[in-house]
């Protein structure tokens, strides 16, 4: 009720402000003029009565002016004026208003970018139905706990389940193609791709489009309480094997590609070969318990038609299938589920003793990822990182504004002996601090939402697509601005106050005379702010070392020796179909290596099932046929893996890999399978060391091998003769030489993924649209990967580890650099002020101009030079934890430590330079004369 | 007629809410009651009386309204809100229990302690 009556008066004082005033001073002249007409009734002349009622009134200004404050006129009016003054004194300096205002605008995207992250993984509940409840379920084995479940177990904790009210699977995704969609084909190329230096592999644009598609169990959506924003969504009918075969599209590719027609619901769409009924549309946006939006949804009874999965390995207990999920019944806590779910466990493994160790874990899932024990360590460093990065912005304003203060102690002193109170100074000290602030937050807003786009748009997508990235939504919404805002109105109270109080603390007699410091009198030096600058320069630097190694490193990964070559070959990919047959593939790559071989400027064409540094990569266990195989104590199979790929015979002349000794296979020997392999020069050294390796027999794989690929079938061979040894390459990995590799012979019953290379005597680039044109010309509707092979490096995830990881730990670095070097030049200038007298004295007693700037860097050089011995120490240890990514770059680099070491010395010390010039030029008459 | 004392600190607020208690009145009309009740033993400062009303009015104890003086004047009345009145009876119970108090201390003799 006061409250509101108080808040009443404000707002009217601050609306109708005359109209105050007028009738303030009409009630006080009522009053005199009353008084006086008073003293005339009792027989005073007029005159005199006006004089004395205004005598017996006393101080009319005094009195209007405590009446202003009595209405918290004045203090409005204070406010008013303060922030004018405030607005006038960072418009006088925009110099330290931009630095102030960029330091705090990065600490705090910073802190936004990284709250908004860990708030969309941590924080946000799903957008599902009854988020708390959603539990996910998962299978332990070998100590690790987070693997799938194989179909039929599902199937039983589904139908056995009394803790759970429903139970569905999602069981991963794949690409399918499709050519019935003729929507613009647009290519997903990201932006950030130019930025990393690198280019990725396209499609070629050609009549079909390749979609992402997952697979669910029929009651997923009902388990979610998902609605459709077309059509329907599944039910547990057309998960049955046997049943129509059905799809549902996202509502983000209905609208971006299909323009919301409605008329798609019900419409026929085939997916590599096989026609599938578009039932509905999800609404924009649905995830589900994804964790970036799929183009299509399908039923789980469609992967073996889709060529994802067989029957047979959709039945077998032994072969992980997905996730479940479930949600918990009314009055169930989690643990219960889990001692449910583990009986069940028990009952499986009685029931089914062959099978894996099946423990089962329940975790709930209602936040995007839960954070694990040990994923808390990471995400406290960085959430510590980013905070470190804020309080060091605000130490360095801070100490900014205490250099400020320093130049303005005078100012202040003649304030104070004025008359001014010091709590109106102290908040007009505050108000100036909380401007910078709040410009800060407006400009760090932007500045976290670009990181955001940045981090999670354009990198995740930019990152080869079976590493499984992640794409959250982070769209920035009002809370994040609340908190932006917070933080930056906080941190204006927070570092305002320090110089502020300490302004204040000021004694009006040596303010005036400015003698704040005497001849020799040591300096309040702060320790803290010492200790700042050791940790600032000490964390930019291992920042802007590793970032360095890491750079240099990638950089040295594009021009590394790989033992093949690669510059005038260009990479094609076909990508098949479920339905093409062997020999459809084969007839296919023939017609393409005819008509490619004809092309002027083609020099050779090869096949092989893989292409060295670009992915796909396959292993099989190897040993000498006639040794004993090695076994451990269970007796399971232990020989080592080799990498292999199988090839046509011109394969190595193409490439440039040169035979060492022996032969490569004939064309019969491809045509029949012969028992021959080719193997690498590290191969011969590991089983056969100082013996000629032709002639010897290798045992391949095993009888019942697991296919890496449906569709494909593992490499058996009990004897295989080895016919030619060829140098070592790097095919697998570009940080090292392949340990054990071996080239089989290539046959038309093993065309699955088929890739053909290309030798020219021109560019390869500039060969990529006439072969564009050759395989359109074959065959309109396949889909192949085209990109010279020199591009296929981007595929290799150490590579891009290193690239992106460099790249961002350079910006955080650069921005500590910055950070730091603002410390520096607040220190400095701070300490120029405060010593201007005793420089004064030095220089007239014959100071050089050197000594003077020597005396003023010395006691920024002590902290600075400590942080860079730590970091150093530091950027010693972290380069080794990284240094199988830097692709043979010495993890010790001269140029990383020594050159960038140099490099935050110099800039440190220019910073400090810039406001020790100022001493340099004290004039000794001019300081001795404050006297 | 006896010597004019001064006002007591903090008294002048509780004056002023009886004052107005009586009926609506403007500024000067205040001091003449308070010195009229007083029968002019109080002094009051009056360049303190303004800041006193505009507080009182600031926290929503009397509330203001232009209105006309006895002598066709345009004046500014102040009367007594609801929150006013039960403001001055927790005041004058406080001012009550306090003169008490010391009258008890300063009325204690020697045999009593």
């Amino acid at each position: 009720m006061t409250m509101w009556s108080r808040l009443r008066s404000w707002l009217r004082v601050l609306l109708q402000r005359s109209r105050v005033e007028k009738e303030m001073d009409a009630e006080l002249r009522f009053h005199i003029e009353a008084f006086a007409e008073d003293l005339v009734r009792s027989g005073v002349p007029r005159k005199e009565a006006l004089r004395r009622a205004r005598i017996e009134f006393g101080g009319i200004e005094r009195a209007k002016e405590e009446c202003r404050e009595a209405r918290g006129i004045s203090f409005v009016d204070g406010l008013l004026q303060d922030l004018r003054f405030g607005l006038r004194m960072l418009h006088k300096s925009p110099g330290f208003t931009a630095t102030a205002v960029l330091a705090l605008a990065l600490g705090i995207g910073a802190n936004t970018t990284v709250f908004t992250v860990f708030d969309a993984v941590a924080l946000r509940p799903r957008a599902v139905k009854d988020p708390d409840r959603l539990v996910g379920v998962y299978r332990t084995a070998e100590g690790k706990d987070r693997r799938a479940f194989s179909y039929p177990d599902y199937i039983y904790y589904r139908d056995h389940t009394t803790t759970l009210s429903d139970v569905a699977m999602w069981s991963g995704g794949t690409n399918v193609t499709t050519p019935d969609l003729s929507v613009a084909n647009k290519e997903n190329v990201p932006r950030v791709a130019g930025a990393l230096g690198f280019q990725l592999p396209q499609f070629l644009k050609v009549g079909v489009q390749r979609l992402t598609c997952v697979f669910v169990s029929g009651n997923y959506f009902q388990l979610l309480g998902a609605r459709p924003a077309a059509g329907r969504l599944f039910l547990p009918e057309d998960d049955q094997s046997g049943a129509p075969p059905v799809v549902v599209l996202s509502g983000n590719f209905w609208q971006s590609q299909l323009h919301s027609n409605p008329g798609v619901v019900g419409s026929v769409i085939h997916l590599d070969r096989v026609a599938f009924t578009i039932v509905g549309v999800t609404p924009v946006d649905y995830l589900g318990t994804l964790s970036r939006v799929p183009v299509l949804w399908a039923p789980i009874a469609a992967r073996p038609p889709l060529g994802d999965a067989t029957r047979e390995s959709l039945e077998n207990r032994n072969v992980p299938a997905g996730i479940v999920y479930g949600h918990l019944k009314a009055g169930i806590a989690l643990p219960d589920a889990q001692e449910e779910l583990k009986v069940l466990a028990e009952q499986l493994r009685a029931g089914y003793p062959d099978e894996r160790n099946n423990g089962v874990r329940v975790i709930s899932e209602r936040t995007f990822g839960s954070i694990d024990s040990e994923a808390w360590p990471v995400v406290a460093a960085t959430m510590g990182a980013v905070t470190l990065l804020l309080l060091i912005a605000c130490a360095n304003v801070a100490s900014l504004l205490l250099a400020r203060a320093a130049t303005r102690r005078r100012e202040i002193g003649v304030r104070l002996s004025l008359g001014a109170g010091r709590r109106r100074l102290l908040q007009q000290l505050l108000i100036e601090s909380t401007l910078i602030a709040l410009l800060a937050g407006a400009v760090g807003l932007p500045f976290a939402w670009w990181t955001l786009h940045l981090l999670v748009v354009e990198i995740a997508s930019a990152v080869p697509s079976y590493w499984g990235a992640i794409a959250l939504q982070v769209t920035p919404d009002i809370r994040i601005f609340g908190y932006t805002l917070l933080i930056s109105l906080l941190t204006g109270v927070a570092f305002g106050l320090t110089p502020a109080l300490q302004a204040l603390r000021v004694d009006v007699n040596s303010a005036l005379k400015d003698s704040g410091s005497m001849l020799g009198q040591r300096l309040s030096k702060s320790r803290l702010r010492d200790l700042l600058i050791v940790v600032q320069v000490a964390a930019c630097l291992v920042l802007l070392i590793n970032s360095t190694l890491l750079l240099r490193g990638s950089q040295r990964a594009l021009r590394i020796d790989t033992g093949f070559d690669s510059k005038q070959v260009v990479h094609l990919k076909m990508l098949p179909m479920v339905g093409d047959s062997q020999a459809r593939l084969s007839d296919l790559n023939r017609q393409l290596i005819e008509e490619i071989g004809s092309l002027p400027g083609v020099t050779a064409v090869t096949q092989a099932s893989r292409a060295p540094i670009s992915g796909g990569n396959r292993f099989a266990p190897v040993w000498p046929a006639t040794e004993e195989p090695p076994v451990n104590d269970a007796g399971e199979d232990k020989r080592p893996a080799a990498g292999y790929s199988y090839v046509l015979p011109n394969y190595f002349e193409t490439l440039g890999i040169a035979i060492a000794r022996g032969r490569s296979f004939t064309v019969q020997e491809a045509e029949t399978e012969a028992p021959v392999v080719i193997i690498s020069e590290a191969t011969a050294r590991r089983f056969w060391p100082g013996q000629d390796p032709i002639g010897k027999r290798l045992v391949i794989g095993s009888v019942k091998g697991p296919a890496p690929n449906p569709g494909e079938t593992a490499p058996f061979s009990p004897s295989s003769e080895v016919i030619g040894v060829v140098r070592d390459v790097r095919s697998l990995f570009l940080n090292r030489v392949d340990q054990l590799y071996l080239y089989l012979p290539l046959s038309q019953a093993r065309q699955w993924a088929s890739t053909l290379l290309v030798r020219t005597s021109e560019r390869a680039s500039s060969l990529l649209l006439t072969l564009g044109g050759v395989v359109r010309r074959v065959d309109p509707n396949l889909p192949v990967v085209l990109a010279p092979l020199d591009w296929m490096v981007s595929s290799d995830p150490y590579f891009v580890i290193s690239r992106i990881g460099g790249i961002l730990s350079s910006i955080v670095g650069t921005l500590g650099l910055f950070l730091a070097c603002l410390g520096v030049y607040g220190m400095v200038g701070y300490s120029v002020v405060e010593r201007t007298h005793e420089i004064g004295i030095r220089t007239a007693l014959g100071a050089q101009r050197q000594q003077v700037l020597r005396l003023v860097l010395r006691e920024s050089a002590q902290p600075m030079l400590f942080g860079t011995v730590i970091g150093i120490a530091v950027s010693a240890a972290t380069a080794r934890l990284i240094s199988a990514i830097l692709f043979g770059l010495n993890p010790m680099d001269a140029i990383s430590f020594a050159g960038v070491s140099l490099l935050l010395i110099a800039v440190a010390l220019f910073a400090g330079w810039l406001p020790a010039r100022r001493a340099m030029r004290v004039d000794p008459m001019v300081a001795l004369r404050y006297e | 007629m006896d010597k004019q004392m001064e006002l007591l600190q903090g008294t002048l607020d509780m004056l002023i809410l009886k004052a107005v208690s009586l009926g609506p009145l403007h500024g000067y009309g205040i001091l003449l009651r308070i010195q009229q009740i007083s029968k002019d033993r109080l002094e009051i400062q009056q360049g303190s009386l303004y800041p006193a009303l505009y507080r009182l009015e600031h926290q929503g104890w009397i509330a203001s309204e232009w209105g006309e003086s006895e002598n066709k004047r345009k004046a500014k009345y102040y009367r007594l809100t609801a929150a006013g009145r039960r403001k001055l009876q927790t005041e004058a119970e406080k001012w009550n229990r306090m003169a008490d108090l010391i009258e008890g201390i300063l009325g204690t003799t020697a045999e009593e302690v």
